[in-house]
C-alpha cells in the first residue's frame, strides 16, 4: 500500500502542477461580479507614472458601468513585453504606444484596431498635438493623449539675471560657461548635458532640417561642436563620468549641480512631485530650447504618447470609449491637472496645467510651452531602430572622445549606408 | 537518483523482470516532472533554435524558410565580427585569470589559520552578490574622474589612467576585472574541494625527499587536482562564452562597439530588432564555437590523461 502511494505522490502532484499552470493563463471573463464591463489596459510603472490614474479615476467617474483594471508593466520592458502579449494573441483591450516607433510596428502588423472614423468624424481635429504622426496611409489606429516635446529648464537661482528667453545655441553655450562656479564637490555646472543621442541629434535634426535616417550626418557637426565645447570647459559634468556612474539629469537639477538642463516636458510633473515630497528645493522655470537659426522661430523636438484598441480586445467598444475619452478634452483636463502636456489643446485645459500647484507660471514658461513647431524624435520607418542602434554607439565615442566629430559623422554615414538594409 | 535497495529473499525469474521495469518505471516517475519542463521550457526552443535560422521571422507573421541567407549576411556582418572578436578576448582574459586567481586562493585558503573560514566567506561573498549591484559598484570604483580606483593610481604617479568603461580600449579589461573578481570566489571552492582528495602521505612524501614548496605544488598539488582543474576550465569557457548580463549592466556594449559580445548581439537581433532568424543563426554560431572549444579540452584532457 505505501509503496502505491509512493508512486502516486509525485505523478499526482506533477498533475497538479501543470493543471494549475494551465489555468493560470486562461484570462478573465470580461466583467466583474457586479456586472461592469472590465476594460484592461497596459501601461506602466503605475505607481510612479500618475497620469494613468487620473485617468482612469475620471473614466470610470464618467461611465460607471465600465471597470478598468490596469496591467502594469515595468517601463524598460514595456515594449517587448507587448510585443511578446501580441504575438500570444493576448486580449488586453487598450494598449499604451510608448512611441511612434512602435506604434507604426503594431499597427502595420495589423494588430490595432482602426479609429479611423472617429478621427473623420472630429470637428476641432487641429487640437490634437501630434495625431498627424499616427497617420499611416490616411488610416489611424491610436489616439494620442500626451504630447512631450524639449524645453529649457532652469535654475532661477543659479541663472539669475541672464536672459534665457530666446537663446541661440552659441550663446547658451557662452552662458553655460558663465553660470559654472566653484571646483570639487562643491562645484556647479552651467548645464547638464544627458547621455542621449537625442540631445545633441534630434535638436540638430529639427533645427537643421537634416534626416535622422539619411545616411548622410554631416548636419551634426555645428551642434557636436558645441556640445563637445561645453564639456571641454567643464561646464557639464563629463559623458563618461555621467554614463559610468548612472547620473539622473534629476539628480543633478534638483540638488543644484545644474543651473540648466534642456529636457523634455514629462519631467515637468516629476519635479512638482518631488517638491511637494520635499525632495526638490529648486525654484526652477522654463524656457524655449536654445535654437540654431535667429528668426525666432522655436523649433523643437518631441514625441507624443498614445492609447490604441488591441484587435482582439475583449470589450473593443468600451475600450473605444476609454481612448476616445482619454484623448479628448475631459481627458486632457484630467491630465493636465498633475502637470503633464496633453495632446488635446485648448485654452481652458492650458488654464489648467498651469493652475497646477507649484507650477512655474510666468510669461517664460507660458511662451516655452507654445513651440512653433514640435518634429518627431525619430522618423517612423522599419529602419529606425538598426539606425538608432548605430547613432548611438557613434555618439557615445564622440562624446568620450574616442572619435573626433568628422570620424564620428564619417563612421555613421558609413554604418548606416552599409548596414542598414 | 533511481537506485533502489536490492532485494533481500532472491525472487523467481520471471516476477524479477517485472520489478525490474517497475523500477525504471518508478525511476521514471520521479525524472519526469523536471524532464518535461526542461524538454517544454528548454529542449525544445533550443532544437527551434536550429530551424529558426534558416528562416526570416519576426515572431508575427509566419517563419519564411530562406536557406543559407541568415549565414551569408553573418559573414558580411561586421557587427557579428567584432562581437566574436571581443567575445574572445574576453574568455582570453577571464579564462586564464579567473584559474588562476582561484587555484592560488584555494591554496592560501588550504592552510590551518586562524580565521580561515571567514577569510573563505569573505572570497565567496562577490558570488552570491546580484550581479547588477556588482556591476554598479564597479562601474563607480572605475569612474574615470571621480573613481577611487583612478585616484589611487594617479597617486601613485600615474597621469593618465585608463578610462575603463568610457574607453574602446579598456572596456573589455573592465569588464574581464569585475568578472575575476565576481567569479574566482566560487572556483575556489570548487579547488578547495579539490585539494581535500589530494592524501596527505603525498606531500609528507614529498617533504622527506627534501623537496621545496614550489616543487610539491608542481608535482603534488597539481597533477592531483587534474580533475577539477578539468572541470573549472570547461565550465569557465562555456560561461566566458555566453556572458551577457554583466556587460549588458556595466557597459551596454560600448563605448561605440567595443565591449560588444556575442550574446549581446543575438538578444539586440532578436528582442530588440524582431530578426529571430538572424539571431537565431547567431546561435547557433556561439554553439558551435562553444562545442568546438570543449570538445578540443576533453580531447587534450584524454590525452594527458594516458
Amino acid at each position: 500500500m505505501r509503496k502505491t502511494t509512493a508512486r502516486v505522490v509525485p505523478v499526482a502532484l506533477a498533475a497538479t502542477l501543470f493543471g494549475a499552470a494551465a489555468c493560470g493563463s486562461g484570462g478573465g471573463s470580461g466583467t466583474t461580479s457586479d456586472g461592469r464591463t472590465v476594460v484592461k489596459i497596459a501601461l506602466w510603472n503605475y505607481k510612479t507614472t500618475p497620469e494613468f490614474k487620473a485617468l482612469i479615476d475620471g473614466f470610470e467617474a464618467k461611465y460607471p458601468k465600465i471597470d478598468v483594471q490596469p496591467v502594469d508593466i515595468l517601463a524598460d520592458d514595456y515594449p517587448d513585453k507587448v510585443t511578446t502579449m501580441l504575438a500570444g494573441g493576448d486580449k488586453t483591450d487598450v494598449l499604451t504606444m510608448k512611441n511612434v516607433t512602435d506604434y507604426s510596428r503594431y499597427a502595420t502588423r495589423g494588430q490595432l484596431l482602426p479609429l479611423t472614423d472617429y478621427v473623420g468624424k472630429l470637428s476641432d481635429k487641429a487640437s490634437y498635438a501630434g495625431l498627424d504622426n499616427f497617420d499611416i496611409d490616411g488610416k489611424y489606429y491610436a489616439m494620442p493623449y500626451r504630447q512631450d516635446f524639449w524645453v529649457l529648464y532652469y535654475n532661477k537661482a543659479l541663472v539669475g539675471n541672464a536672459d534665457v528667453s530666446h537663446l541661440t545655441w552659441d550663446q547658451f553655450d557662452t552662458l553655460s560657461k558663465q553660470l559654472t562656479k566653484g571646483s570639487g564637490s562643491s562645484k556647479t555646472y552651467g548645464t547638464y548635458l544627458h547621455t542621449w543621442r537625442s540631445v545633441v541629434q534630434a535638436i540638430a535634426s529639427a533645427q537643421t532640417g537634416g534626416d535622422l535616417l539619411g545616411g548622410d550626418y554631416s548636419w551634426m557637426k555645428d551642434q557636436y561642436d558645441i556640445a563637445l565645447d561645453i564639456q571641454k570647459a567643464g561646464a557639464t559634468l563629463p559623458f563618461g563620468t555621467a554614463k559610468s556612474q548612472k547620473i539622473t539629469y534629476d539628480s543633478q537639477f534638483t540638488t543644484g549641480k545644474a543651473a540648466m538642463v534642456p529636457m523634455g516636458t514629462w519631467w515637468g510633473a516629476a519635479l512638482l512631485s518631488e517638491k511637494a515630497q520635499g525632495k526638490n528645493p529648486v525654484d526652477w522655470g522654463m524656457a524655449p530650447i536654445p535654437q540654431v537659426g535667429t528668426d525666432g522661430k522655436v523649433t523643437t523636438f518631441g514625441s507624443p504618447t498614445a492609447f490604441a484598441v488591441n484587435k482582439k480586445a475583449k470589450n473593443a467598444e468600451a475600450a473605444e470609449q476609454f481612448v476616445e475619452w482619454a484623448s479628448g478634452p475631459e481627458g486632457a483636463a484630467a491630465v493636465a491637472k498633475i502637470g503633464i502636456v496633453p495632446s488635446y489643446h485648448s485654452d481652458s485645459v492650458m488654464n489648467t496645467f498651469f493652475g497646477v500647484a507649484g507650477m512655474p507660471n510666468d510669461a517664460l514658461s507660458k511662451q516655452a510651452m507654445q513651440p512653433s513647431k514640435v518634429q518627431l524624435e525619430m522618423p517612423v520607418s522599419d529602419k529606425s531602430s538598426d539606425v538608432d542602434q548605430i547613432l548611438t554607439e557613434e555618439h557615445e565615442l564622440v562624446m568620450t572622445g574616442e572619435k573626433s566629430v568628422d570620424d564620428g559623422i564619417k563612421e555613421m554615414d558609413h554604418r548606416v549606408k552599409t548596414e542598414v538594409q | 537518483m533511481t537506485t533502489v535497495p536490492s532485494p533481500s529473499v532472491p525472487a523467481p525469474v520471471s516476477s524479477d523482470r517485472r520489478r525490474r521495469r517497475r523500477h525504471v518505471l518508478v525511476g521514471w516517475s520521479f525524472i519526469l516532472p523536471n524532464f518535461l519542463g526542461f524538454a517544454a521550457l528548454t529542449l525544445v526552443p533550443v532544437v527551434g533554435t536550429f530551424v529558426v535560422a534558416f528562416t526570416d521571422w519576426d515572431s508575427y507573421s509566419s517563419p519564411k524558410w530562406i536557406g543559407l541567407a541568415n549565414f551569408r549576411r553573418m559573414k558580411d556582418d561586421d557587427n557579428f565580427w567584432t562581437a566574436l572578436q571581443n567575445t574572445c578576448w574576453y574568455a582570453a582574459g577571464h579564462i586564464p585569470l579567473t584559474l588562476a586567481a582561484s587555484l592560488g586562493l584555494a591554496v592560501l585558503l588550504n592552510q590551518k589559520l586562524r580565521g580561515v573560514g571567514l577569510l573563505r566567506t569573505a572570497f565567496f561573498f562577490p558570488y552570491v552578490t546580484s550581479l547588477v549591484a556588482v556591476a554598479v559598484v564597479w562601474n563607480m570604483l572605475l569612474s574615470p574622474d571621480v573613481g577611487p580606483v583612478n585616484q589611487l593610481l594617479r597617486h601613485l604617479g600615474w597621469s593618465h589612467p585608463p578610462g575603463w568603461t568610457t574607453s574602446t580600449d579598456w572596456s573589455l579589461p573592465a569588464l574581464i576585472l569585475t568578472s575575476v573578481w565576481r567569479d574566482m570566489g566560487y572556483y575556489m571552492v570548487l579547488f578547495l574541494a579539490g585539494l581535500q582528495t589530494i592524501p596527505a602521505e603525498l606531500y609528507e612524501a614529498a617533504r622527506v625527499d627534501g623537496t621545496g614548496a614550489w616543487k610539491r605544488f608542481w608535482h603534488v598539488t597539481l597533477p592531483g587536482l587534474r580533475p577539477t582543474t578539468f572541470f573549472v576550465l570547461i565550465m569557465l569557457t562555456i560561461s566566458s562564452f555566453k556572458v551577457f548580463d554583466l556587460v549588458q549592466v556595466m557597459t551596454e556594449g560600448g563605448p561605440g562597439r567595443s565591449s560588444l559580445v556575442l550574446s549581446q548581439l543575438i538578444f539586440r537581433e532578436g528582442i530588440t530588432h524582431g530578426r529571430f532568424g538572424y539571431s537565431s543563426a547567431v546561435s547557433l554560431a556561439l554553439f558551435v564555437i562553444v562545442l568546438a572549444v570543449t570538445l578540443v579540452q576533453f580531447q587534450f584532457q584524454r590525452r594527458s590523461e594516458r
